[in-house]
């Protein structure tokens, strides 16, 4: 587990958790765009067009990071925090501005063919598929792309198809498909190649409950069979609580935080939720100024109470309520995972305003 | 078969399978295409009413260039044209990505994939035309020279999509491909006239640095004129020349790259 300040950064530095194996590696990375700021409307325009002011936006801050076999790692940020910029330099897209990064011994913006041969990139806001052609016609491409042998090819299609359940509907134009389907058909395209190291950049946007539910099911199914390293980012905490084990979060370009999911609360938690149900018709419940003083009040009605207080303050907020309401039930819970990640963001747009 | 041209293949069959969904669209592109071969073959008609020569050639040697166009631009209008449409929106909207982590060439797969099927029938009806051109002209031609012709109007079609390209490659820089894109169109109206009409540093200009005129003409040129060594030679140093340009920009151009964010 390593919290993480303003990284100090040592190039070549072995990672601990993955002596000599690390899939992916990074050492420093970082990436700045220059762009140009103009103030709103015609004279804002009128005078940018004369006299641009330029400013310097680091997406990346030179950042760490070892991702190894048949691990899934989470990258959970806020928008504009890095994320899908970390991705695709890993991806090859796009150049560094600095640092060093090694994807199966690869340095990926080379875009070297046997690099390429064995990523998949699969980007929930954007399609890979041809638009008015059959799934299947686009896989056929694929497979010429990927020089995949035609029993593997076989093989691969009908066990993505059968996994994802979309046997039926291989031969239907993509725009015909519904979103849940078309992003199915997207995995496949990515994964029909065996890729050994596979980044997902929202894999799950826009779907509902049950088409997540079974993305994540099959990642979960493809991980176990196949062990690539994969990168996810999401703004589903759902995604990362499920198929993640260890996460890093991401702000303003720099790594907050580089460790097991469920250390995050350790790490961070400052709070616990300390919720109380009532026993009915025993009086009503002190008022909400009371339990303030303790901590944030979650919850505050006649049946049940919930309030959000430091660790040291814990204790003595529990002796409080007990005393002082009719309690049938009492439990401590450290805060969820989505709420703390939540709140470092927020408390960091504080600080820095 | 290599495995190109086993792609170009699946491109092929992919557009005949979409441009066959949108019937219309099919036929409407041929009646404009004819409509096109039609009122320039008029042009040069009426104004070899006025003038025996133009730039050096009589209405004979002229309609085959004339043919010689049509053929050039159905060529690349089915093969380049809907390709290089799209790549500056590709740029600008961060779409480039998934040609950049695919294992082959990203400039082949973006200047082929999309093979307008829709221009095909007029594809054939230009190159009907550039045979009736040669089977009408007077004297005997020679298969030799037919057949340097044929080369070297795929040559010409080779240069006309370096430059085209090159046109479009600073939008990684620029964003907004509109200037560049009319700016390519203006100068490309160039290679439908003959190279002799230009003289002085225009004419060097138009041979050279930005090689416009020489697209057709000078394919043409190999036909009629006896000392043809010269045409040869500049065609295939201008299409290396620009072929090395571009490759350098497509490199600095991908460096810069920054796709979209999500």
């Amino acid at each position: 587990m390593a919290k993480i300040g303003l990284a100090t950064h040592g190039l070549a530095r072995e990672n601990p958790r993955f002596p000599g194996q690390a899939m992916i590696r990074v050492r420093n990375l970082s990436k700045s765009y220059t762009v140009h700021k103009k103030a709103p409307g015609l004279w804002g325009s009128i005078r940018s067009l004369v006299a641009r002011q330029k400013v310097v936006k680091h997406a990346v801050r030179g950042v760490d990071l070892d991702v190894g076999e048949g691990e899934i790692l989470g990258l959970v940020g806020p928008n504009g925090a890095g994320k899908t910029t970390l991705v695709k330099m890993l991806a090859g897209i796009i150049h560094p501005s600095g640092g060093e990064a090694q994807v199966l011994g690869h340095t990926p913006w080379e875009r070297n063919n046997e690099f390429r041969r064995q990523i998949a990139l699969i980007m929930g806001q954007k399609a890979q598929l041809w638009w008015d052609l059959p799934a299947a016609d686009g896989f056929l491409l694929l497979k010429e792309i990927y020089r995949i042998p035609d029993d593997r090819y076989a093989a691969n299609l009908a066990y993505l198809a059968e996994v994802l359940d979309v046997e039926q509907h291989l031969n239907v134009q993509v725009r015909r498909l519904s979103l849940g389907e078309r992003m199915k058909m997207e995995l496949i395209a990515a994964l029909l190649h065996e890729p050994r190291v596979v980044f997902l950049d929202e894999p799950t946007i826009g779907l509902d409950l049950t088409a997540q539910r079974a993305i994540r099911d099959f990642l979960l199914a493809y991980r176990e069979e196949h062990r690539p390293a994969m990168i996810l980012t999401s703004h589903y905490m759902e995604d990362i609580q499920r198929l993640c084990k260890r996460i890093v979060i991401i702000d303003d370009g720099r790594f907050l935080y580089d460790g097991p999911l469920d250390q995050v609360a350790q790490a961070y938690a400052g709070q616990k939720v300390i919720t109380v149900h009532l026993r009915r018709g025993d009086g009503s419940p002190p008022p909400a100024e009371a339990l303030a003083a303790f901590g944030d009040v979650l919850t505050a009605g006649e049946d049940e109470v919930q309030l959000c207080v430091p660790r040291e303050r814990v204790a003595e907020a529990s002796a409080y309520l007990l005393a002082e309401l009719p309690v049938a039930d009492l439990s401590i819970d450290e805060e969820d995972i989505g709420t703390i990640i939540e709140r470092i963001f927020r408390e960091r747009r504080v600080e820095g305003a | 078969m290599s495995r190109y041209a086993r792609l170009y293949v699946y491109f092929l069959r992919f557009s005949f399978s979409r441009a066959m969904e949108f019937r219309v669209d099919f036929f409407f592109r041929i009646f404009m295409d004819a409509l096109f071969y039609a009122v320039t073959l008029a042009f040069f008609w009426v104004m070899y009413r006025h003038s025996p020569f133009m730039g050096g050639w009589n209405f004979d040697q002229a309609l085959v260039f004339a043919a010689a166009v049509f053929l050039n631009d159905a060529l690349h209008m089915t093969l380049f044209s809907n390709n290089l449409w799209w790549f500056p929106i590709f740029v600008n909207k961060g779409d480039l990505d998934y040609y950049l982590v695919r294992p082959v060439s990203s400039l082949f797969f973006l200047s082929l994939r999309d093979f307008a099927a829709n221009s095909f029938v007029n594809l054939l009806l230009a190159f009907a035309i550039v045979v009736w051109s040669l089977l009408r002209y007077p004297e005997p031609l020679g298969a030799d020279r037919i057949a340097l012709f044929a080369v070297l109007l795929l040559l010409g079609l080779f240069v006309g999509y370096l430059l085209n390209f090159i046109f479009l490659v600073p939008v990684f820089w620029m964003h907004n491909a509109s200037g560049l894109r009319e700016t390519y169109f203006g100068l490309s109206q160039l290679s439908s006239r003959p190279d002799g009409i230009f003289t002085g540093w225009v004419r060097r200009l138009l041979t050279s640095i930005l090689p416009f005129a020489l697209i057709v003409s000078f394919p043409t040129r190999a036909l009629f004129e006896a000392e043809i060594g010269w045409i040869v030679l500049q065609l295939v140093g201008i299409a290396v020349g620009l072929f090395a340009v571009l490759m350098l920009l497509w490199r600095l151009g991908l460096r810069a790259y920054a796709s979209a964010s999500s």
